[in-house]
């Protein structure tokens, strides 16, 4: 295994062999104890100091099902602490079969405005790394300068890059990795990772793993258990087995959910309903479907050997593609969040921010508060697509939306601010939602609804036996169980929806452990996978510190505390105690 | 007044039971005698209380696949009622520590696990 360091300041590259530190490391917990180890947590996150970390999973490369997940870490031009930015994507399994643990891009072309872009391919016993100019695709939509990069390469390959957004140095602005059908549409897209990539003068990492070895598992018998029973989890729940609710009306199931509940975001977080939801919803999708194609269309996998597969993809009347695919906060963020109740116009504003190199989140967040500043009308879609290709080309107004929801509200004067540690807030309201509040407010990565995944009912011991759900201490406890709990499955190399699963099928989260185990040769228990979560925070937390990070920073914004929410008409009432509980006690 | 008027949500598949085919949504109002509960909004849709999932009233969680407390749950006058299909889903973390009828909260703490599973119809 080696750890491969792309040094674009000279176009060199050098293949490690992986350090005894992070031989038990994969995804987040590599990435981001690369990040802890290595970058100055003062540095500018687009000077020549950060460094840009892709890491797949530990299982990832593998048989085991929903297993082709990737983290990219650096120091993040949008939070200004360390970022952990996750996709699935074929581009992940393909990295880990060539015995790649991680890849490192560090330095700086003395040159502005000059991009590479970097090939890998396996070649005898070792990859190959060659650098190339990449200027052609610069300046271009993803949509054209992806099907370009195949038709160079071929079909088998996979790619990774950035688009317009990475370009400019947008806080906003993702990482792009090819779908099934190489669709520049899988992101690493939180926290402005794009522009620390465009920062390195690095257009696109395209690799391909024709004749390279696979991922090594110490112990195969071990290992067909584990992912044996992690199968069985997924066939079998509501969830997440074939034809279940993620499968047939994707993400946005949660949509009509969270209206009904008072917690959808609607307007610039200025109420927790919106009329308009159930037209936008993964039911409407599913049925616009049907009705413009004829027959139920259920959903495809974001990567390879996913069984839940719940990326959906909306067609035009006309049976073309509107967008692939429209998750529940990309749904949620151009949709309640505008006061927009037009599918197709949210469906073409998705593809807009895969075409130039946005994060969904943070630009439907951003055009909410640009509307709630009187930019443009709320609900006003052809408003807000102009502004999406005014990002896209760069314009002064497009650079002031590119800065995030954050910049847009300082630059406007507009204290509704939905941002924690400057990242736009997702699809839950905090008011509404108090438990993910805390997570939101605490989470190293700023708001942040991937952050506190659970898997096992046992974790509320670490609450004590009183009253676990409802005492202040507990919500604190639960938080921080949920967090260290999510970066472990982020570090696994298993998409996070297999929590859905697991959480009910006990045995699914053994057989976790049990694939864990097996790559490593090791016998940690549940709980000790739990705690190299929890070590994985603290990294994380401490990088974040040492960045300038205060308790003060895991706060919600202040307008949540006097600003009634309706329906349910709430504030956010959780005392500061509360959120200083959570890393007070870690 | 004698006569209660309640506001009811059908999504998704359930939308028929209010007389939509479009699989989509509908909204209509359910008029029962005062003291109504959960029960009669069921019996007056002739929707089979085993194919709905997350129930709302006043957007107060009040059941979820596998957990049906609310039956009895006597309504007022305007009550907004949703009713989700069984595909339908709202992950723990998702919606902990959300509004809930007292019936619902008082299901979740009677439980070993306090609630903490995906849905309740599920675990092996």
């Amino acid at each position: 295994m080696w750890i491969l360091r792309l040094n674009m300041t000279d176009r060199s590259y050098k293949l490690e062999a992986v350090p005894e530190r992070y031989k038990n490391l994969g995804g987040r917990g590599l990435t981001s104890t690369l990040i802890y180890d290595e970058v100055d947590p003062m540095c500018h996150p687009l000077g020549p100091n950060n460094k840009l970390v892709f890491a797949p999973g530990i299982i990832t490369g593998t048989s085991s099902p929903t297993s082709a997940r990737l983290s990219v870490g650096g120091k993040s031009p949008l939070t200004g602490g360390i970022k952990e930015a996750n996709a699935g994507t074929g581009w992940a399994p393909s990295v880990a079969k060539m015995h790649l643990k991680a890849i490192v891009v560090e330095g700086q072309p003395e040159e502005t405005g000059k991009y590479w872009m970097v090939a890998i391919s396996w070649e005898g016993d070792k990859p190959k790394v060659e650098f190339m100019p990449a200027d052609e695709y610069v300046g271009r939509n993803l949509y054209e300068a992806f099907p370009e990069v195949y038709s160079r390469f071929g079909d088998r390959v996979h790619v990774a890059g950035i688009g317009a957004a990475g370009e400019f140095k947008y806080p906003n602005s993702g990482i792009v990795f090819n779908d099934m059908k190489d669709r520049p549409s899988r992101y690493a897209g939180r926290g402005g990772l794009g522009a620390v990539m465009g920062s390195k003068g690095l257009k696109f990492i395209v690799v391909d793993s024709a004749g390279a070895p696979g991922v090594e598992i110490l112990n195969p018998e071990l290992f067909k258990e584990g992912s044996k029973k992690m199968r069985e989890a997924l066939m079998e729940h509501a969830i997440t087995k074939p034809k279940g609710g993620l499968n047939s009306y994707g993400t946005a199931i949660l949509v009509n959910i969270l209206n009904e509940a008072g917690g959808l975001p609607t307007r610039n977080f200025s109420a927790g309903r919106f009329a308009g939801a159930a037209k936008i919803a993964g039911e409407a999708i599913f049925e616009t479907n049907k009705q413009r194609m004829g027959k139920e269309i259920y959903n495809h996998a974001c990567s390879p050997g996913c069984i839940i597969q719940c990326s959906n993809t909306l067609y035009a009347p006309d049976g073309s593609e509107i967008a692939s695919c429209i998750e529940y906060e990309s749904d949620w963020a151009f949709g309640a969040d505008c006061g927009i109740d037009d599918l197709d116009k949210i469906g073409e504003m998705v593809t807009l921010c895969n075409a130039y190199g946005l994060d969904t989140i943070e630009a439907g967040v951003t055009m909410g508060v640009a509307m709630d500043s009187g930019v443009i009308p709320f609900g006003d879609a052809d408003g807000a697509i102009r502004l999406l290709h005014e990002m896209g080309k760069g314009t002064p107004l497009g650079r002031i939306l590119g800065g995030g929801a954050a910049m847009v509200a300082k630059t406007y004067g507009n204290p509704r601010s939905p941002t924690v540690k400057g990242q736009a807030m997702p699809a839950y309201e905090p008011r509404a939602v108090k438990g993910i509040g805390v997570t939101y407010a605490t989470t190293t990565m700023g708001a942040d609804h991937t952050a506190g995944y659970t898997i096992a009912p046992e974790i509320l011991s670490v609450g004590g036996k009183s009253d676990p759900l409802a005492s202040e201490t507990a919500k604190a406890d639960l938080s921080r169980a949920f967090q260290s709990t999510t970066a472990l499955i982020d570090s696994s190399g298993h998409c996070l929806f297999i929590a859905f699963a697991i959480l009910d099928i006990p045995t699914g989260f053994q057989g976790m452990v049990d694939e864990i185990n097996a790559i490593f040769g090791t016998s940690m228990t549940g709980d000790e996978a739990v705690a190299m979560g929890a070590e994985i925070l603290k990294r994380e937390r401490a990088f974040n510190e040492a960045a300038g990070f205060t308790r003060h920073d895991d706060r919600l914004p202040e307008f949540m505390k006097y600003e009634k929410l309706p329906p349910h008409n709430v504030t956010n009432d959780l005392p500061d105690s509360v959120f200083d509980a959570v890393f007070g006690n870690l | 007044m004698d006569q209660v008027t309640i506001d009811v949500w059908l999504y998704g598949p359930l939308a028929h039971y209010g007389g939509n085919e479009g699989n989509i949504f509908a909204q209509i109002n359910v008029t029962l005698p005062k003291g109504s509960v959960l029960r009669d909004v069921l019996a007056q849709l002739h929707l089979p209380t085993e194919e709905r999932g997350i129930t709302f009233i006043n957007g107060n969680l009040s059941a979820m696949p596998g957990l049906q407390p609310d039956l009895d749950h006597q309504l007022n006058d305007g009550d907004r009622v949703a009713f989700f299909h069984l595909k339908s889903m709202w992950p723990f973390q998702y919606r902990h520590d959300v509004a809930s009828i007292p019936e619902f909260k008082a299901s979740l703490e009677s439980r070993e696990d306090k609630g903490l599973q995906s849905r309740y119809d599920s675990q092996k």
